[in-house]
């Protein structure tokens, strides 16, 4: 007991000395400051948050949460103006499962001729709105504000609920000092995870402190004469304190190529892992992913649905009666759940109306269909089990928990391979699952309950394949036609594109990306095959082939298919660069040399690897007769390209670029 | 027989498999029918019932389904239901009134609106399908009529529509029909028209403004009520009237401390030009813009007092705060209704009724206006262009509303000229200091660049400057003179590579800062005319210098193209051994043109690409 004290004392001493967070006290030197010391760019700083996270006793409610949260925020200039407005989402489904706002106040503070002037925050200032059932938000926004302003609030929210939510310890903008408090009962235990990719870890200190509660009940006594006495009890319990502090932190800032920057945003997660009674009895919510994973699987709305299967049953027979292997069966009943059930706005692991409702109407959830998808394959007696996984926006799950996933597709294990499938779009196919659910990895669970973990990043290349046949004629101007092949990823995002597009739109598309294209006949094929890559050939005629200069012609062997410009474009780099999936480009060029021409020069053949064989480009050139050709090729092995590597990546990519660029030379004989 | 039996469909199946092939091409969805029936009961009352059966046929057509009702306070929604059939005609689902989801209108802007929407949550499992909506509503909003518009947007075709008003009352109703001949729409009196077989319409570039050649219906009761406050309207100036008199007046008296404040600041001001700038300024520095759609069907504007209070306002609160303030120091300026945006939009001159979706300030300057739009922080007194500019508004006088064209900016006002000593070195790259000049609709990228960091101007910069590439920005300036309203960028570059390789040559464009990268795209059969909004002119000139062991092997010959629409210049000269310079001059016009002008207009465009980017050759000598 002693201990805390000296610890609480020091505390308030350190407090003491800084500058002084009391509500409403705000001086003229805060005031005064027009930018930021560190981050002189920064449109508003946050000078100082905090919450007070606790679990307040009644007798009619028991333990309820109760989080006090206080902003005070120092605005620059009008475009840190946004930071005034703060919009807080409630749910409220009935009064034992809601969340309500009270006691919100506060003030924008500015200096007028020397003087601090406050303006207050009033009701007509905060605007409350029922965005549907269940959520509905308050928004506020300060009145008086001026640039340099201060602005403060403080409020707090009563949560009938027992998870805690995310605590952020890092925004757009930088902060300035953060303090937090959780302050649990021991009955309610949570584990509490870091972000570990952040660049900046927050300093926790952990504590436990005694805490007393009185519970008043009347009993009616007496067996005749009925009379109620008043009982007075009171409990002792020990309470888990975890305090969070940091100080100095940067405003995070997006970068393209950026797999998702919530990633990398500094933040602690708590997890609601067991309940321990007064009388030591233990209920366990989630302390480890087998855990976790059998809760789910456990679950009426996950492992129910996949034990369903007679409202398909017929479909399926009918629909596999005449075929005999595995991959057949595998393909007719997924490309039958595609077509028979769509996605509707909702992703999820949980099934939303159960399976049979989602068969029934033709549209469903994620989970919806991909668990029908997992029940009619093993129906078929095909080896197929859900993976659960968190996509790219819901980013990667820092600990053990039910809400780390938010997707499930399905895998099929066959003797040699692991086929990933999910059913929700209609380009997907065996191992392309959609860009969003391709993050690091998934949780695959077998029939008996076990699990592990599989990876979710595609191993095989996606290629593109471009053969080019060019005629140059007198006026310099390029006949020729052009055959485009692409697999796995190439030919996913070609589909996406392009597969309700009329033919005229495909050369509309390609004439206006390449001013001087004119394309004369264009056919596709297998866009609309289940198994097959995509193909693509035109005939052209472009104007812009070859330039003639001086007496000599300058001839550009990739023509409009070129790369000329370096995407990247920053000069460093603070997160990875995510490529997704192994890629793939190899181009054919065929030129003949028009009547009359000689080769005046060649670009120089040659090849350049990236960090041994994670990226390779080559470019290989030669005359033969009256032809030239060129076969160049770029490999994206390695699809993560961490900031380290940055600097020598966009030099590769720049040497590529600049090889593009170079001409043929060609000279009248 | 694939027949169904909801009474209310009795007249037609509604397979989608037997559509008529013309209305399916460039059609992402058809009307099968809509049919519009409106009856004025009482100045206070109309009742509008629809039936809207629409054919989906891909998943961009989902947008056009339109099962979907907007509401406030207003209105009241008697029947609102909808039944999808597969394509066979085959009933899949029904929603009744209880299935359509209530929400809040969010426009994303707004922090808070009283705006609400009805609709449905429907996830097609196949197309084509079709939607069957049945509404009916009663309002008590008189000023606005439904306007007819059969065919709402490009894409979509209408196999029938129809219109009818009847009007119970004896209040006068007006009407204004628009491009019907074109679309052969049949009127069978003023209050009840027709169209058949209306093909979809293919959105192709610089097209007008889809509403300026759609075909439509406007009407409007000459004698009106919106949420209880009644009106006249046999003309633009009686609905002025009504708007000074009843949404405006009496909103605009100031606290006491306020007029003493502006009074003072403007007391040495000499000119009401003057006084109005430091007006506008004072509102500037004081306000900002947080958009709250409420007050008499969001039309109303919010007390001057109270947006001198909060600090903020929507646009009606900001302009009418801004007046109040003007009014005190004795400058006249209007109240101003206008349709704001990129594209440009008049009210309706010849028709008076409630149009419009945004507030400005109009201030009389010789014979025309200085517009002032409230909304921004950091628009220049009177700079309005690519918002507000070159188009017609109604301007709120106390004695009645009156139709005025806001400030145009011509071809020559909008210019751009870069100036720029570019120093090549001997390995290919370059330094080069720039100097951009900015005017009229160009001057606007300082919004832009005003706001953004350090480091995303730099990146800003290698985006526009994007095919010189590894581009380093060394050191940049700005000077936003907003007196003049010029815009300067002072920019120092770097390239350690900018010339192509071929062989010993080296490949330059002389163009390095100002290039047209596209052209307009080719119709076989382009159906619609085309206009440029606002012409441009811009003027590059460059200082080349040499290193010493490169020379010029061959340049290229001057270029001049003059045309309606409009100029282009492109020249490299040599004038002594190590120095080169380069000029280019291009002019955009304004104008509308001909569908039969387009192939030439694209020509035009396709040899400003081609020289744009035109190369000369240099020789090393190591």
């Amino acid at each position: 007991m002693k201990k805390l004290i000296i610890l609480a004392f020091m505390f308030m001493s350190v407090v003491g000395q800084s500058q002084n967070f009391k509500f409403g006290k705000i001086s003229k030197e805060e005031l005064k400051e027009t930018s930021h010391p560190n981050y002189p760019e920064a449109n508003a700083v946050v000078l100082f948050k905090k919450q007070y996270t606790s679990f307040p006793f009644s007798e009619e409610n028991g333990f309820e949460q109760e989080t006090e949260y206080y902003e005070r925020i120092k605005i620059y200039n009008k475009e840190g103006y946004d930071w005034a407005t703060k919009r807080i989402e409630l749910y409220n489904e009935n009064s034992s499962m809601s969340q309500n706002l009270i006691g919100l106040k506060g003030y924008t503070y500015k200096l007028v001729n020397g003087k601090i002037e406050k303006s207050k925050l009033k009701n007509e200032n905060i605007f409350k709105e029922d965005n549907n059932k269940y959520w509905s938000s308050k928004t506020f926004t300060m009145p008086g504000l001026a640039e340099g302003c201060i602005i403060e609030f403080e409020y707090k929210v009563k949560s009938t609920f027992l998870s805690i939510d995310d605590v952020v310890l890092q925004y757009d903008i930088p902060i300035k000092k953060i303090e937090i408090d959780i302050i649990t009962p021991e009955y309610f235990n949570y584990n509490k995870f870091v972000s570990p990719r952040a660049s900046f870890l927050p300093k926790i200190e952990e504590s436990k402190k005694d805490r007393k509660e009185t519970v008043v009940s009347k009993v009616r006594t007496g067996f005749y004469v009925p009379k109620s006495t008043v009982n007075s009890s009171s409990f002792v319990f020990k309470e888990n304190v975890v305090k969070i502090y940091m100080e100095d932190l940067p405003a995070l800032v997006d970068e393209p190529f950026t797999d998702n920057i919530d990633n990398y945003r500094a933040k602690v997660a708590f997890e609601y892992a067991f309940y321990k009674g007064p009388d030591g009895t233990i209920k366990n919510y989630a302390t480890n992913w087998d855990k976790v994973i059998s809760n789910i699987y456990n679950n009426e709305d996950f492992g129910g649905q996949l034990s369903k299967s007679n409202y398909f049953e017929d479909d399926v027979n009918n629909l596999i009666k005449t075929v005999a292997t595995d991959s057949e069966k595998i393909q007719l009943i997924f490309d039958f759940v595609k077509t028979k059930i769509k996605k509707n706005d909702f992703i999820g692991y949980t099934s939303e109306n159960g399976v049979k409702n989602a068969y029934k109407d033709g549209s469903g959830n994620t989970a919806d269909i991909n668990l029908m998808l997992i029940a009619m394959l093993r129906y078929a007696k095909i080896k197929a089990n859900p993976v659960l996984l968190s996509t790219r926006n819901n980013g990667v799950p820092l600990f053990p928990t039910r809400t780390g996933f938010n997707y499930v597709v399905c895998a099929v294990e066959t003797q040699d391979q692991l086929l990933l499938l999910d059913a929700t779009e209609q380009h997907t196919k065996p191992n392309i699952l959609p860009v969003k659910a391709i993050n690091w990895q998934g949780r695959l669970i077998r029939e008996d309950g076990t699990s592990t973990w599989v990876s979710l990043n595609p191993k095989s290349t996606s290629k593109k394949v471009v053969s080019i046949s060019i005629n140059l004629d007198e006026n310099l101007s390029a006949k020729g036609k052009i055959r485009q092949f692409f697999t796995n990823y190439q030919a996913y995002n070609y589909r996406k594109n392009f597969y309700n597009k009329s033919k005229e739109d495909l050369i509309a598309y390609k004439e206006r990306e390449n001013p001087g294209l004119v394309v004369i006949e264009l056919d596709t094929k297998n866009v609309k095959s289940k198994t097959k890559p995509v193909s693509e050939t035109y005939d052209f005629t472009f104007e812009e082939a070859a330039e003639k200069i001086g007496d000599n012609i300058y001839v550009s062997p990739l023509l409009f298919l070129n790369k000329e410009e370096n995407p990247f474009t920053q000069d460093v780099r603070g997160y990875p660069i995510d490529f997704i999936y192994p890629t793939s480009e190899k181009q054919t060029v065929t030129i003949i040399i028009p009547e009359g021409y000689k080769v005046e020069s060649l670009p120089e053949s040659t090849k350049l690897n990236f960090n041994d064989t994670s990226a390779s480009f080559s470019y290989l050139i030669k005359q033969t007769g009256n032809t030239i050709q060129l076969s160049k090729n770029l490999e994206i092995i390695k699809t993560i390209i961490l900031p380290e590597s940055y600097s020598d990546f966009k030099s590769f990519y720049q040497f590529m670029v600049e090889k593009n660029l170079e001409k043929i030379v060609l000279k009248k004989i | 027989m694939l027949f169904f039996s909801v009474n209310v469909f009795s007249q037609d199946s509604y397979q989608a498999i037997v559509l008529n092939p013309d209305l399916q091409s460039n059609a992402n969805a058809i009307v099968r029918s809509s049919t519009i029936d409106v009856s004025i009961e009482a100045r206070d009352k109309i009742v509008i019932t629809e039936q809207r059966v629409v054919t989906v046929l891909n998943e961009r057509g989902q947008r056009h389904v339109g099962a979907v009702v907007y509401y406030d306070q207003s209105k009241s929604i008697k029947t609102l239901e909808a039944v999808v059939f597969n394509a066979f005609g085959k009933e899949i689902k029904k929603f009744k009134k209880k299935d359509f989801i209530d929400v809040s209108v969010a426009d994303g802007v707004s922090i808070f609106t009283d705006n609400r929407a009805r609709y449905i949550d429907y996830t097609p499992v196949s197309y084509p399908y079709t939607v069957v909506f049945n509404l009916e509503v009663i309002s008590s909003n008189t000023a606005f009529i439904p306007q007819w518009f059969p065919i709402d947007d490009y894409y979509l075709s209408v196999e029938k529509a129809s219109y009818k008003i009847q009007n119970q009352t004896d209040i006068p109703l007006d009407f204004k029909a628009s491009n019907l001949e074109a679309f052969k729409i049949e009127k069978m009196s003023d209050y009840n028209y027709q169209a058949n077989n209306l093909s979809a319409i293919k959105r192709e570039a610089y097209s007008p403004s889809f509403y300026s050649v759609a075909p439509s219906v406007k009407f409007a009761l000459k004698q009106f009520s919106m949420l209880g406050v009644e009106g006249d309207n046999n003309s633009w100036s009686d609905f002025g009237k009504w708007m000074s008199d009843k949404l405006i007046d009496g909103t605009q008296e100031l606290p006491e401390i306020v007029k003493v404040e502006i009074k003072a600041l403007t007391q040495n001001a000499k000119t009401d030009l003057e006084k109005a700038k430091i007006v506008y300024q004072f509102m500037q520095n004081k306000t900002r813009y947080i958009s709250v759609q409420v007050g008499i069907g969001g039309w109303k504007p919010m007390l001057a007092s109270d947006v001198d209070r909060l600090g903020y306002g929507d646009c009606k609160g900001l302009s009418n705060y801004t007046k109040a303030l003007l009014d005190e120091v004795g400058v006249t300026s209007f109240y101003t209704i206008v349709y704001g945006g990129q594209d440009v939009r008049s009210i309706d001159a010849s028709f008076s009724s409630l149009q419009g979706n945004h507030a400005i300030l109009s201030i009389p300057d010789n014979n025309g206006y200085i517009t002032l739009e409230c909304t921004s922080q950091s628009t220049p007194f009177g700079y309005n262009a690519n918002f507000t500019d070159d188009r017609d508004v109604l301007i709120v006088t106390p004695s009645g509303g009156e139709i005025v064209h806001t400030k145009v900016y011509s071809t020559n006002e909008n210019s751009q000229v870069i100036n720029s000593n570019i120093i090549l070195d001997s390995l290919g790259g370059f330094k080069a200091k720039l100097n951009i000049t900015s005017k009229g609709t160009q001057y606007d990228k300082y919004r832009r660049i005003e706001v953004q960091t350090e480091k995303e101007n730099k990146l800003y910069y290698k985006d526009n400057f994007s095919d010189i590439n590894n581009l380093q920005v060394n050191n940049m300036l700005f000077n936003n003179d907003k007196d003049n309203i010029v815009f300067k960028e002072d920019l120092d570059l770097q390239v350690d590579k900018y010339v192509t390789k071929a062989g010993d040559r080296w490949l330059m464009q002389p163009n390095f800062f100002n290039k047209f990268k596209t052209a307009p795209p080719r119709y076989k059969n382009r159906k619609l005319p085309f206009e440029i909004d606002r012409g441009f002119v811009d003027e590059d000139q460059y200082q080349i210098t040499l290193p010493e062991n490169v020379k010029v092997e061959a340049l290229q010959d001057d270029v001049v193209i003059k045309n309606k629409f409009g100029e282009y210049h492109y020249s490299i000269k040599q004038t002594d051994d190590k120095n080169l310079v380069f000029k280019r001059k291009i002019i955009i016009n304004k104008g509308q043109f001909s569908k039969e002008d387009y192939s030439a207009f694209r020509k035009f465009r396709l040899a400003i690409v081609k020289h744009d980017k035109s190369k000369i050759v240099l020789t090393t000598t190591n």
